[in-house]
């Protein structure tokens, strides 16, 4: 277990990276639209090009700044990793979004040097993947957001296991507190 | 909101749990079905292309 002081520290640095990623996925969502709707080729180039560098140096690393300081959080405090279904959802956000994340530079990198190319039609230029992933980022920090706020009830079985454990070596405990004379 | 201590929280799995849990494999599955029918044949950059 962590002191009070070294949770609430935690606590605030996943906050500030977890809220700072979903800052930065909806300036990513906003410049994605812009690429698709702009008049202006070099608007349209700029928004794709500078997509992969954006990614690179702020969405990446807040999103395992958040996965850290979220596991760190979890095992260091009362709610643990696995004992909790909606800290546990949580998890599985966090850890998929961060993969996937992963795996899209690659694709940023191709939107990104088919926008250099000035030979390139601009119809090519817009591309809508970047709009859709970044939607679906969106939807599923959105979701993490909510389980957050309402800590919605829910042992896995793991945390019912642990949560007897606790609850017999309490009765134990009091138990020897009080013997019977 | 849940409470570490609540008996409640013992009480089998959640509605709101089995929800997620179904609409989580829906995505999963069409996922797949995605990537198996041709869409995701060649998944990779050039698949996003226009």
């Amino acid at each position: 277990m962590l002191s009070p002081w070294v949770r609430k520290l935690v606590l605030t640095l996943h906050v500030t990276a977890s809220v700072g990623w979903l800052g930065a996925v909806i300036a990513f969502l906003a410049l994605a639209v812009l690429g698709l709707t702009s008049q202006d080729p070099q608007t349209v180039r700029g928004a794709f090009l500078v997509m992969e560098p954006a990614a690179g140096s702020i969405l990446v690393p807040l999103s395992f700044a958040s996965l850290l300081t979220g596991v760190i959080q979890s095992l260091g405090g009362a709610w643990g990793l696995f004992r909790h279904y909606w800290v546990l959802f949580k998890l599985l956000i966090n850890v998929t979004a961060s993969i996937v994340l992963l795996l899209y530079m690659q694709t940023l990198r191709y939107v990104a040097g088919v926008a250099a190319d000035p030979a390139t039609d601009l119809a090519l230029v817009r591309n809508p993947s970047p709009l859709l992933h970044a939607g679906a980022a969106l939807l599923l920090l959105l979701v993490a957001v909510i389980l957050s706020v309402y800590k919605p009830r829910g042992l896995t079985p793991y945390g019912a296991r642990k949560e007897r454990e606790r609850q017999r070596q309490r009765r134990r405990g009091v138990g020897l507190a009080n013997p019977i004379r | 909101m849940a409470d570490v201590t609540d008996p409640e929280a013992r009480l089998g799995t959640p509605l709101w749990v089995k929800v997620f849990g179904v609409i989580a494999l829906v995505v999963l599955v069409l996922f797949v079905i995605v990537f198996i029918t041709g869409g995701g044949a060649m998944h990779g950059p050039a698949r996003h292309a226009p």
